[in-house]
């Protein structure tokens, strides 16, 4: 019997404000609890909400980098219910009239290649503050320093078939979102959260299975094993005859697994209505088409671009671009001269590496460039030329003059070669011979003796031609 | 008058009315108003050189606590103060005190604080109307020439009817909310109480204006101070049909055909009108006002703020239950229930919905009578005078009737104020004056026309 | 009667209110007469799509996104009916887990 999985996904991104969603606090990571905190969004008796239009342009930038319709006119909604962490007992949010709506993303599913995942809506609401349940013994503590934090929260379409589509779902909002400047969707800082629904029906059934929710999962690799083990407890369930009951499942990062929520499920009833406090959302046409026009190269179109503006494969692009730092760094060495295949292989690698480490570029892109340029004209070899690279990351410093100093220059002096050339060539007078007798694959080995009695420095390119001119003699 | 004299006087007032238990402070003292002498001497007079003013206590003000009227904040000193009261202090005000009011605005009468009701200043065994009834009463028994109350459903304009004395509900949004705990959202008015339209009308051009942490407020400036009119003429006031049913109280009666033959005589030309959805605006506003106050009385959870916690509660929502529950009085608990209700999954259309509709169409009503050629409407302001202390209390229903003739001019948000004709049977007279959204000046020239060629304290009969 | 005892219960129930049985009669007639008052709106057609109104701005003003907060008085803790290193705290069942 084959079971169908029909995944959906609702993720909360905090925009990149620095200040809350309707107060001017800060939005702030790590400060001691309670202190990013101001009358309005703690709650307090007579306190109003002031919208921040950055969130409002983040907001827009998202939708219009998702491809959705930005609504002219959206309405902030109250969502009220009561929850030690949500000060107003109710959360500013929206309901019937959100920002954006029917949007899409292009992922790669591993299943199904190419895919088009529809995104039902964009929303921009308030955070709630933290709850902190294990601080002490018998009590909830309660940071409302998050409190007013503006978020997006973007639903998708239940489009994602498998938790692997799922993932990919993800690492591809993110990067968008990253590109776009809305967010820079940091699930440790919590500045990415998500929500998966996951249903299972059997092929061909018209309608979707019940689905169950799962939450506090902390990665994307998580999702997906989050969703796994979901998927795999639903068609045990329905196998042996069971329904699935509509719940909502907390993921245990020790165990893989979720489980039900044991506190008492109420089911909400949210009571929405327009927030008398905030009138309408209007957002003027000529405005919003400036945002469009001010987006970023998207990662799509960088893709695409770097394939045909310099003939890299796929999968280059791909990685490039799963940076705009990576890809611009890349461009900035082609602009300075580097042949762009070999400018892709080394930000592919070493200079990716000490990305990943830094978070930035210690070796900058003109002396990378240079570096290149050494193994280009032979100076150095590709090995030698890594080592010099890595003695730039850690002690600064010029390549040639690194390269001289670790002594990796390439000697391609022919009389330095014809020195060793002549020492090996004594020193191997069996190898020689049988050369000369038309074994002519033992040139590698001569090749590779050479370079051994030259400690590596010999120009691997020099050696052959002298080689062959000796053993011709 | 030096600052100092003043805070004297005023003092000395307070401690009378304490002693008669007029009931219609809850928080002064001699040192604060020493405190706001020292302050007001340093900082020089402003424009309203030492004008004591009460604030009733639902709008937040730093040194004098702010509770409501409710056992839910009994205590609780405000960290921040109203844009209102701050604009107050900074133009030379004196805040003379807190004033009593039915628990978080919810009432007619001020029989529902949980610090016991009010007298009504010329009558202890009536009420002073409400939900602003401290404030009223103070300014009707002379203590101070001016207070800020608030309105949601007419709660300043009431109480000024039946104390004798002028109330004035701005155009929504004219003056900023921030600091005006929040009842009715979308109906709340900082309004004022005055002695006589000039104290009113001073009052209100220091407080109006725009104010960036209220984003439903109007992106305008302050009120000017309001010059009565030398006479009517040219000016053409509607009389809605609707508010002169044929059971309204004689005395009240009398009272609007005196004020009216006077306007006639100022040369006005009086002009029949409609607004036929009169006789649903109180079913409206008590569909709209409880439900936003559902939500906006949810932050009364006892987490941040609040009474002191009682022991031995096994979970947050015993928290909720017990604070909440024994916090808010009968009548607050009961509007916080029907609010829930008409937002509820399943009746949201029937009763919100219909009434955000029903109340589109009573704002038309107005538009369109004012369209048709009226400069301003004219109304008793309430049905009958001050009724007896208890009259009102066991039926919610019968209470709420009382707002019959200034809840409709809430809902549509526009300007009204109520300044005393006449008496009946001892009992001030209300009449009331709404102009269209937007031209409070022109109602505050007109009521200080009127006020000068009227005698409040006459019988009409 | 168009709101009942049960109703009564859900209501308190989502608005967080501890209703005493002793006045629960009481109130549920209390509040069954002004649902009945307010309901006269039922007489009214659905006419059209009039659309809602509501005083004030017709568009939300914007702040600008800078670090502004309004200052407090008093502290946090100074207000709060319980406070620990910081925190508000609250009761809690052991044993539950919240979303």
């Amino acid at each position: 019997m084959t079971w169908e999985t029909v995944i959906g996904l609702e993720v909360h991104v905090q925009l990149g404000t620095r200040s809350k969603m309707f107060c001017g606090c800060a939005t702030s990571f790590g400060e001691d609890p309670n202190t990013n905190v101001c009358p309005v969004c703690l709650g307090l008796p007579g306190a109003l909400p002031v919208p921040n239009g950055e969130a409002i342009r983040l907001g827009v930038r998202g939708a219009l980098a998702l491809e959705c319709t930005v609504h002219p006119v959206s309405v902030f909604a109250r969502k009220n219910y009561f929850y030690p962490d949500l000060p107003k007992g109710y959360q500013i949010s929206q309901y019937d009239k959100p920002l954006a709506t029917r949007g899409r993303l292009r992922i790669d599913s591993p299943e199904r290649g190419q895919l088009e995942v529809g995104i039902t809506r964009l929303h921009l609401e308030e955070d709630a503050g933290k709850s902190l349940h294990d601080r002490f013994p018998g009590l909830t503590a309660v940071d409302l320093n998050r409190a007013g934090v503006p978020l997006a929260e973007i639903v998708s379409e239940p489009d994602l078939r498998s938790p692997g589509e799922a993932r990919a779902y993800l690492t591809t909002l993110k990067q968008l979102l990253v590109y776009a400047g809305v967010s820079d969707c940091s699930m440790e800082k919590g500045h990415l959260r998500v929500d998966a629904n996951l249903s299972v029906r059997r092929v061909g059934a018209p309608a979707f299975g019940t689905k169950t929710e799962v939450k506090n999962v902390n990665s994307f690799a998580n999702v997906e094993r989050a969703l796994e083990s979901e998927r795999a407890r639903q068609i045990a369930v329905l196998e042996s005859g069971g329904t699935v009951q509509q719940v909502t499942m907390l993921f245990d990062a020790a165990t893989g697994e979720a489980r039900p929520m044991r506190s008492k499920e109420q089911s909400h009833d949210y009571r929405y209505f327009p927030d008398p406090d905030l009138p309408p959302l209007v957002l003027r046409a000529e405005w919003v088409e400036d945002e469009r026009r001010r987006l970023p190269e998207l990662p799509e179109a960088k893709r695409a671009r770097l394939v045909a503006q310099y003939g890299l494969p796929t999968y280059d692009a791909g990685v490039l671009s799963s940076e705009v730092a990576l890809a611009d760094f890349f461009e900035e060495l082609v602009a300075a001269g580097s042949e762009p295949k070999a400018a892709s292989n080394w930000v592919m690698g070493d200079v990716m590496t000490s990305y990943n480490q830094t978070g930035g570029f210690p070796v900058s892109a003109a002396v990378t460039g240079a570096v290149i340029g050494l193994v280009k004209d032979g100076t150095v070899s590709l090995q030698a030329a890594k080592k010099v690279y890595a003695e730039l990351v850690t002690s600064g410093g010029t390549p040639r003059e690194v390269a001289e100093r670790l002594g990796l220059i390439q000697v391609r002096d022919e009389s330095a070669l014809e020195r060793w050339v002549d020492a090996v060539m004594a020193a191997s007078p069996g190898e020689v011979e049988r050369y000369r007798n038309g074994e002519t694959k033992l040139l590698g080995f001569l090749v590779g003796q050479v370079m051994k009695a030259s400690q590596g420095k010999a120009d691997p390119k020099g050696v052959q031609p002298v080689l062959l001119r000796r053993l011709s003699q | 008058m030096s600052v100092r004299a003043i805070a004297a006087r005023t003092g000395e007032l307070l401690r009378a009315a304490d002693a008669r238990g007029l009931n219609a402070v809850l928080h002064w003292s001699e040192a604060h108003l020493e405190f706001e002498a020292a302050r007001l001497e340093g900082q020089g007079p402003g424009p309203l050189a030492g004008m004591p003013i009460a604030i009733k206590d639902n709008i937040a003000t730093l040194d004098l606590p702010t509770t409501c009227g409710s056992r839910i904040l009994e205590g609780y000193v405000s960290p921040f103060e109203a844009t209102a009261v701050r604009r107050l202090r900074e133009a030379g005000a004196l805040i003379a005190a807190k004033t009593n009011l039915d628990e978080f605005a919810m009432g007619s009468s001020t029989e529902h604080s949980a610090f016991g009701r009010v007298l009504h200043p010329m009558d202890p065994t009536r009420v002073p109307g409400g939900s602003s009834g401290g404030s009223g009463a103070l300014v009707g028994a002379g203590v101070v020439p001016a207070a800020l109350g608030s309105e949601t459903g007419g709660s300043v304009r009431q109480p000024a009817s039946f104390c004798g004395v002028v109330g004035v509900k701005p155009s929504y949004g004219r003056v900023s909310r921030y600091g005006l705990v929040a009842f009715g959202s979308s109906l709340d008015c900082i309004s004022v109480f005055g002695q006589t339209v000039q104290d009113a009308s001073r009052v209100l051009a220091t407080i109006s204006g725009h104010d960036p942490l209220d984003a439903t407020s109007l992106a305008r400036p302050p009120m000017a101070v309001a010059a009565p009119r030398a006479d009517l003429r040219g000016l053409r006031i509607g009389l809605p049909r609707e508010y002169f049913p044929a059971d309204l109280d004689a005395g009240v009666r009398a009272g609007m055909e005196r004020t009216i033959a006077v306007m006639r005589d100022l040369g006005a030309t009086i002009v029949d009108v409609s607004l036929p959805h009169t006789q649903y605006a109180v079913p409206t506003y008590y569909i709209i006002a409880p439900a936003e106050a559902s939500a906006n009385l949810a932050r009364y959870d006892g987490v941040r703020f609040g009474p002191t916690r009682p022991e031995g509660l096994p979970d947050v929502g015993a928290l909720y239950r017990t604070t909440r529950g024994r916090g808010f009085g009968p009548e607050v608990r009961r509007r916080i229930l029907i609010g829930t209700y008409v937002l509820s999954a399943g009746y949201y259309e029937a009763y919100y919905g219909k009434a955000q509709r029903m109340r589109a169409r009573i704002a038309d009503d107005f538009r369109q009578a004012f369209a048709a050629g009226v400069d301003l409407l004219f109304t008793p302001t309430t049905p009958t005078t001050a009724f007896k202390a208890g009259e009102k209390t066991e039926d919610p229903v019968q209470m709420y009737l009382a707002d019959i003739f200034v809840c409709s001019v809430s809902l549509a948000g526009l300007p009204g104020l109520s300044i005393p004709v006449g008496r009946s049977e001892g009992l001030p007279v209300g009449g009331q004056l709404i102009a269209p959204y937007g031209e409070d000046e022109r109602m505050l020239e007109v009521a200080g026309t009127l006020e000068g060629r009227l005698d409040a304290t006459a019988e009409v009969r | 009667m168009r709101i009942g005892r049960d109703d009564v219960l859900k209501i308190a129930r989502l608005a967080e209110l501890a209703v005493d049985e002793a006045d629960l009669p009481k109130l549920v007639e209390q509040l069954d007469g002004i649902v009945a008052y307010v309901a006269q709106l039922d007489a009214v057609p659905a006419e059209g799509d009039i659309a809602p109104f509501v005083p004030g701005p017709e568009s939300v003003a914007w702040r600008a996104d800078e670090v502004r907060p309004q200052s407090l008085a008093l502290p946090p803790g100074a207000m709060a009916p319980a406070f620990r290193n910081g925190f508000f705290v609250v009761p809690r069942r052991t044993g539950m887990d919240e979303a």
